[in-house]
């Protein structure tokens, strides 16, 4: 604290020498087109410096300059016009015919707004309209194919679901790979925590997640450290730079409603079989050797006998009944099971201003229930964000921003047991009408009855399955509530003493409480059925001892930079300015979980408090703060409007380091060329209008999380897998070691990147292009790496490792139609991206990554990042299935294998815009290529028999194309396999390995399509509207995947957005959504 | 003249941003010095070590060797309604399977223990820690060579100071072990000041009774020498009564609660598999119980209602066919083991069920052997002691007052006059004695002696041959420089002649 009111009285100290300078004045403006519409987004400059604005959707802006100063004025499709500074202005631009590409205006790090042309990096800027299209209520989803080198992965696709945005392949092995997030120039933080267990996750999203997207005005995708270099460490992936929109300073007051309806509905479901119900085959043959199979009433499974379509009993018998229904398929009784999915997004903002203040106001609530029967997957959102700006003086101005949001949901989790909704449910014979058994007070259905006689039976079920729960139970009596509460804003005082001189100092923060509240209830149920029937019997007992956990979570950052910007025109062709800067940041977490016993649960069933626990109450706790403290420098030169050079320095001072090495330098250059400049004359400029190619180098440290230097003392626990032992043991305390070694001598990481890339205007800018190659190399790579538990220890933290990521991107933009009243706008990208792995440590292969028990995602020495490594089936190597000779099931490979990477081999996009008249039509096709993934949803359907390829002919057979190997192990001879004959049930309810469960993760999506309608302004003159829309949009609206893929959308993923990809692990199903949308101004 | 002033302005300007660096360069060094754990403590004392050794040594006894064990022992088999352990009816072992005993002995057991003798400063405060660090580290070591064969010794447990342990041959562990229990005997004062007390949670303490068990433990393991350096065996049991050394004569256990977190290993682990029953009665073990008419199978195994005896399926015929040998119909309906062993998951009383690590009886059996084989011998005769050894199992099972009339009825109570009958005798009846409660000594004494020679091989072994060792874990195989390579699970351990 001492520190920052030393640099506060800094501030004041240089305030105090203002009034020496003078002739500053405030510059008011408007950019219009001839026809008096509102140009957006228009660059202002003031000539030979690097300050500027860009206007904002009402086309004004405001600027401080030195009164007289040439401000040069330019936007896309305009001739550029300069024009004397003055405090009011209105600059009309005329329409180009060959207007100047280049002339965006992007944010780039720290807020700063610099022209496209003059940066060495690629920085696309992807602005509002496009961002709305989908009416995606995800910030990070709605990126999607927008720009290339950007991988984007949205789970379930559902409001408050996770996304994972990861820019040029990530850097790091085991930490962070996601894109840092900033808003309005402060660090928002994007944790993704995980609920439930290790193999039942419940997704609450990332934290990145909560910004409205409808605030948003544009954000800037800095894909390299080298654009990123001003925010250190936490930059070396990339940052996507968010600004918010701004009220407008010369102009009525405007209020913007408005309200979104949408649907959801599942967007891919598995395809399952249709000829078999449910029972099992238990080993015997008829004379003719086909399988004699037993229709087992309690059974999940559908390895029954084929169906007949005769009505017969089935389920329990309840008061001397059983019920009846035909024995056949009811081919649509897990797609019925969902309803559909409801989302209702409303937004009301508020803009005003005049040439002292302005602000913007923005209100959001978003209120979801999900696709599972009833409202108990909700997702609930509020959010309030004011922007306000001021100018106090002649030379200070200020602004502030201040966002809040409210969360309140319920999710459910996924994975195995008894809690997972999808893992009951998919375990549904083909012949179960599950979708029509969702009344619990059903005696059939439901827990707990009352018999003939009045008598209640709390203790008894009459649901059909004893394997399995009723998914409507799980819905009813299992929650995983969750409420977010989050302030975040900044604080920004400026100040100009003199034209050349710029002094910014921005304090921000963001503190969020994330608290929830885990229920699984207490029972123990009995069948009803009285054992006449000669399934049912006393040990068909469903049971758990049931839990309630508070889990809270907060985190609180505080972010503070002083920058001071000089800039020199040092004669009319060469401009330059430095920035220095110093930020200091502090983050600090605390994470409290505690929980009834663990082992015995809950003694009363239904009430959940901590009081009602069963045993001493499991707690654990953990806090940690981090700091950092860094200075920074900026030097950009530009030269004739042509050459452009900007070179970065830090350095860090990391509180997490040991001392010794705790401080640590990075620098960057980058540079552009704008060689059309040289061709004014050429007749190429007929064709080519702008061209421009860049070129940077740029290195990011990295520092260590908290705590990870000494080796420390734990209370002793320890797990088995299922279940743990706690101390104190009946009363005994013990401490044990920890299981991770620490390492006092850690190092920073290091990645280093290079980038080169053109970008290339043509034909009057109907058409550009932008291509980049990079490679990023991050080294030192701070490890927990896996040690022989002969050490005595599990882990231990080293810096080794390299992981290299090469790629290339490009995007194309056309126009191929423009006409007075119709107009196409095309674009594509291509994105590819190889990661590669190229050293651990020595004597270490690989580090693992995420999976579970069987399968592993792992980063292996010489495999891309993201590898899944498993037992699969044995081959011959020429496509042949060698198959044991005995029982004729494929033979599994002594080892694991490497089975390929989540990481696609490409990723392309095409998307559209046509406007005729008021109607505007968009659209957006996605496309990733080559990752796998790996499949559980595809395991339990294969293990049930209800899977399309557990179908057709289940008599013993042989498998296709199979060998047998009558050589040894060492020396395999292969022989056409012609007689050892399989049976389905035995190969994929018990001998299916874990390989055989990843699956190719290629598809297309339709990612967006809206329709809009801008009700002409004539119709709306005598009403109190400004103007109106109407729309109909969708996202995530189909997939298309390859034939292997009978399963599940392969976006679909059980961890959220952690470095644990491509793993459905019966991760919760992805959704289509669709709706109508009306906007309106008064 | 404004120039001037600009000038002078612009310097101005300059200090101060000089001055703001400064100041947040040389406020940094406190400022940053926020990296000590505030959740772990960085030191611990061995009055708060030793029972987490303990308590981890009653897990790898209690929870992965009771089931390997228990399943390779033939006292319980896969139940054919679930199917948890069917891989290890199947023989087919992999890698992955033995990560958590491995866990438990290395990871938690001797690395805390190593622990408490590597911060031995030499004070009598610490004393009988180290004494009993010594023995149970000797203790967890034979567990994990029995189970493994050869493993990281001598350069195991030292952190970073080793990051790739090289493998001991079994022959110089035993040596280790040997060495230690010696060792630990040394340091032992039963009237001490510092004696551990309620901290000591398998003998409170009591010096002596530990004592008894580092004889009994040293008596084990020169027993388990026996087939393949008798000379060596036999000297070192010779010692060891010439020294007139005390053994237990009553169970060494660790006692749980029904309190959660503090139950029973292998009951915690069948509650954190939803109460699922996944062992049931083995034909093995009780059709040589029927044959003997041994009332201790109604104690270890559970009746199922309406029958009157124990419903049992052969040893790894899970696939049930519809009937066993006897024609009893017991397809998917097969005893459970008792919460006696902890065996019952729906029995809340396998909560309390104690680990043992050595028991009364298996101590008599050892004196037995020793005395039958003629290598060492006490105040009473191998006979003797072979009636002390099964009375102390019917006591333990809670029939003491039945065990008289097995001992006179019984075909295998009988003590045959031949020395390698004996042999034979002793450790079939130990193998009775260990039913449930002590399945891995019971299978390592079956590899070592033969004994008892009724075992089958599962149904479901699809050819292969019995399992002789466990495979080494997949920890050691991804991350162990100086991994040896897996050895076949049918390939004995160097003492398995």
């Amino acid at each position: 604290m001492r520190k920052k009111s030393f640099l506060l009285f800094c501030v004041s100290c240089l305030c105090a020498l203002s009034t020496v300078f003078g002739q500053s004045i405030i510059v008011h403006g408007k950019v219009q087109n001839e026809k008096g519409e509102a140009i957006a987004a228009a660059s202002v400059k003031i000539k030979l410096t690097n300050k500027g604005a860009l206007t904002n959707d009402q086309g004004e802006f405001t600027l401080n300059a030195e009164k007289g100063k040439i401000l040069m004025i330019s936007a896309i499709g305009y001739e550029q016009q300069d024009i004397r500074a003055e405090e009011n202005l209105v600059i009309t631009l005329k329409e180009a015919e060959a207007a100047t590409a280049g002339t965006d205006v992007v944010v780039t790090a720290n807020a700063i707004r610099r022209e496209k042309r003059t940066l060495g990096y690629s920085a696309p800027i992807i602005k509002s309209d496009e961002l709305m299209q989908g009416q995606s209520t995800s910030p990070l989803a709605t990126l999607a194919g927008r720009v290339p080198g950007v991988n984007v992965t949205s789970s379930t696709g559902a409001p408050g679901s996770s996304t994972r945005v990861v820019l040029r392949g990530g850097s790091s092995i085991t930490g962070n790979n996601q894109a840092l997030i900033v808003v309005d120039g402060v660090v928002m933080d994007n944790s993704s925590e995980i609920g439930g267990g290790a193999l039942t996750a419940v997704d609450f999203g990332n934290r990145g997640n909560d910004i409205n997207p409808d605030d948003i005005a544009s954000v800037t995708v800095l894909k390299g450290p080298a654009a990123a270099a001003l925010y250190g460490s936490r930059a070396s992936n990339g940052a996507l730079i968010y600004t918010t929109k701004s009220g407008s300073s010369h102009k009525k007051q405007e209020i913007t409603f408005s309200s979104s309806n949408t649907f959801s509905s599942i967007l891919k479901l598995p395809d399952l079989q249709n000829e078999y119900g449910q029972g099992y085959w238990s080993n015997s043959l008829d004379d003719d050797g086909n399988l004699i199979s037993t229709l087992d009433p309690r059974e999940n499974g559908s390895w029954g006998p084929a169906f007949t379509g005769k009505v017969q009993e089935w389920g329990q018998e309840v008061d001397g009944k059983r019920l009846t229904k035909p024995y056949s398929a009811l081919p649509d009784n897990i797609r019925n099971f969902f309803s559909t999915g409801f989302v209702t997004d409303n937004n009301v903002s508020i803009a005003s201003g005049n040439e002292k203040a302005s602000y913007y106001l923005g209100l959001n609530s978003t209120n979801s229930n999900g696709v599972y029967p009833g409202d108990y997957d909700t997702y609930n959102k509020y959010n309030v964000r004011f922007n306000g700006k001021a100018q106090l003086s002649n030379k200070f101005y200020t602004s502030v921003s201040f966002n809040y949001n409210k969360i309140h949901q319920n999710q459910f989790g996924g994975g195995q047991g008894g809690a997972s909704v999808l893992d009951n449910l998919y375990q549904t014979a083909r012949d179960i009408p599950i979708d029509k058994m969702g009344d619990l007070n059903n005696k059939y259905y439901g827990y707990g009855y009352t018999d003939a006689n009045g008598i209640p039976h709390d203790d008894q079920f009459g649901f059909y399955g004893v394997y399995t729960t009723s998914p409507y139970y799980i819905l009813k009596n299992y929650k995983n509530n969750d409420d977010v509460d989050r302030i975040s804003g900044s604080f920004t005082i400026g100040y100009n003493p003199t034209d050349w001189l710029n002094i910014v100092e921005r304090v921000g923060t963001d503190f969020y409480s994330d608290r929830r509240r885990l229920i699984e209830p207490k029972f123990e149920f009995f069948p009803i059925d009285p054992g006449t029937s000669g399934w049912y019997s006393g040990a068909d007992v469903q049971n758990s001892n049931g839990s309630y956990a508070e889990n809270n979570i907060t985190v609180g950052e505080v972010n503070h930079d002083l920058m001071i910007t000089a800039s020199h025109e040092f004669n009319s062709d060469f401009s330059g300015s430095l920035m220095v800067g110093n930020n200091i940041r502090q983050r600090s977490y605390t994470n409290d979980y505690t929980s009834t016993n663990q082992s015995s649960g809950l003694i009363l069933p239904g009430w959940y408090n901590l009081g009602n626990t069963n045993g001493p109450v499991y707690a654990t706790n953990e806090t940690s703060t981090k700091r950092l403290v860094g200075v920074y420098a900026d030097l950009n030169l530009a030269y004739k409007n042509m050459l452009y050079l900007d070179a970065t320095a830090r350095n860090d001072w990391s509180s997490t380091l040991p001392k010794e090495n705790n401080s640590f330098f990075y620098p960057s250059v980058s540079g552009s060329f704008i060689f059309t400049e040289l061709m004014k004359s050429s007749n190429i400029m007929n064709v080519l209008d702008y061209g421009k190619i860049r070129a940077s180098w740029a290195q990011v440290g990295n520092d260590a999380d908290p705590y990870l230097l000494t080796t420390t003392y734990q209370a002793t626990s320890i797990s088995d897998g299922f279940a743990s032992t706690q101390f104190p043991f009946n009363g005994t305390p013990g401490l044990q070691i920890g299981n991770t070694i620490g390492n006092p001598n850690l190092k920073p990481e290091i990645t280093t990147s290079y980038e080169v890339g053109t970008e290339l205007s043509f034909l009057h800018n109907r058409l550009s292009l932008d291509f980049s190659y990079y490679t990023n190399k991050s080294k030192n790579q701070i490890l927990k790496i896996p040690t022989p538990y002969s050490t005595g220890y599990g882990y231990k933290v080293v810096n080794a490792g390299v992981i290299r990521n090469r790629g290339i991107e490009l995007s194309l933009r056309g126009t191929p139609i423009k006409t007075d009243n119709f107009s196409l706008e095309l674009y594509g990208t291509y994105y590819k991206n190889n990661s590669m792995v190229l050293s651990l440590m020595d004597g270490v292969d690989q580090v693992q990554i995420g999976g579970f028990n069987d399968m592993a995602i792992v980063a292996a020495v010489g495999h891309p990042y993201g590898e899944f490594y498993a037992v699969t089936n044995q081959t011959d190597g020429k496509g042949h299935t060698v198959v044991n000779p005995k029982n004729g099931i494929p033979l599994q490979t002594p080892d694991a294998q490497y089975l390929g990477s989540y990481n696609p081999d490409y990723q392309a996009s095409f998307g559209g815009k046509a406007q005729y008249k008021n109607w505007t039509l968009g659209f957006l096709f996605d496309t990733k290529q080559g990752g796998v993934f790996f499949s559980r949803t595809k395991d339990i359907l294969d293990f049930n028999g209800t899977a399309l390829e557990t179908g057709g002919d289940r008599n013993p057979q042989i498998w296709p194309n199979s060998v047998i190997n009558t050589g040894t192990a060492d020396q395999p001879v292969y022989e056409q396999n012609t007689s050892a004959k399989y049976v389905k049930q035995n190969y994929y309810g018990s001998y299916i390995p874990a390989g055989m469960q990843v699956i190719d993760g290629s598809f297309v999506k339709l990612r967006t399509l809206s329709l809009d309608y801008r009700i002409p302004a004539a119709a709306l003159e005598r009403t109190p509207f400004g103007s109106m829309s109407i729309g109909l949009y969708g996202n995530n609206l189909f997939i298309w995947t390859p034939s292997s893929n009978q399963f599940v959308d392969p976006e679909m993923n059980s961890t959220g957005s952690g470095n644990e990809q491509g793993f459905d692990f019966s991760a919760q199903p992805s959704v289509r959504n669709y709706g109508v949308n009306i906007k309106v101004t008064f | 003249m404004m120039n001037k002033i600009q000038n002078k302005i612009r310097y101005i300007i300059a200090g101060f941003c000089c001055l703001i660096f400064l100041g947040a360069i040389t406020g940094c060094s406190k400022f940053l010095d926020v990296n000590d754990n505030p959740n772990n403590p960085g030191s611990s004392s061995p009055d708060l070590l030793l029972p987490t050794t303990q308590v981890s040594l009653g897990i790898a006894v209690g929870n992965s060797l009771q089931i390997y064990g228990n399943v390779l022992g033939q006292y319980w088999t896969q139940n054919p309604s679930s199917s948890q352990y069917k891989s290890i009816e199947q023989y087919a072992f992999t890698n992955s399977n033995f990560n958590y005993p491995w866990m438990f002995l290395y990871g938690d057991a001797l690395v805390n223990l190593q622990l408490i003798i590597n911060n031995d400063n030499g004070t009598d405060q610490d004393q009988q820690y180290v004494a009993i660090a010594y023995i149970l580290k000797a203790y967890g070591l034979q567990l994990a060579t029995d189970a493994f064969g050869d493993v990281p010794n001598s350069g195991a447990l030292k952190g970073t100071g080793e990051s790739s342990p090289t493998y001991d041959k079994q022959q110089s562990i035993y040596d280790s072990i040997f060495k230690f229990i010696e060792k630990g005997k040394s340091l032992m004062d039963p009237n001490s000041e510092y004696l551990p007390g309620s901290q000591d949670l398998v003998f409170g303490g009591d010096m002596d009774k530990w004592a008894a068990f580092a004889n009994t433990l040293e008596l084990r393991a020169y027993m388990r020498l026996s087939q393949v350096d008798e000379a060596k065996a036999k000297a070192g049991v010779a010692k060891l009564f010439a020294s007139k050394a005390v053994f237990l004569n009553e169970d060494a256990e660790l006692q749980y609660s029904t309190t959660g977190g503090n139950q029973n290993p292998l009951y915690i682990n069948m509650v954190g598999l939803g109460k699922t029953q996944n062992v049931v009665a083995s034909g093995t073990v009780i059709k040589a119980f029927k044959r003997n008419n041994d009332p201790r199978m109604f104690a270890l195994y559970v009746k199922l209602s309406g029958r009157d005896t124990i419903a049992y399926i052969a040893q790894g015929d899970y696939n049930a066919t519809e009937k066993n040998a006897d024609g009893e119909d017991v397809a998917k309906k097969v005893s459970p083991p008792s919460s006696l062993v902890a065996g019952n998951a729906q029995d809340d009383k396998s909560a309390v069920a104690p680990v043992l690590l050595i028991s009364a009886s298996e101590s008599y059996f050892l004196q037995a052997e020793a005395a039958a084989r003629g290598w060492g011998k006490g105040s009473l005769t191998a006979e003797a002691l072979f009636k002390k050894g099964i009375e102390a199992s019917f006591d333990a099972d809670g029939i003491g007052s039945s065990a008289a009339n097995y001992i006179k009825t019984a075909q295998d109570a009988v003590f045959p006059g031949k020395p390698t009958d004996q042999i034979k005798a002793i450790i079939t009846q130990k193998y009775y004695a260990m039913c449930g409660s002590q399945g891995f000594e019971a299978w390592t004494e079956w590899r070592r002696t033969g004994y008892p020679d009724f075992f089958t091989k599962s149904a479901t072994a699809q050819g292969q041959d019995f399992p002789l060792r466990f495979l080494y874990p997949n920890s050691e195989v991804t991350s162990n420089l100086n991994y040896p390579g897996t050895v076949p699970m049918d390939t004995p351990v160097w003492w398995d002649k």
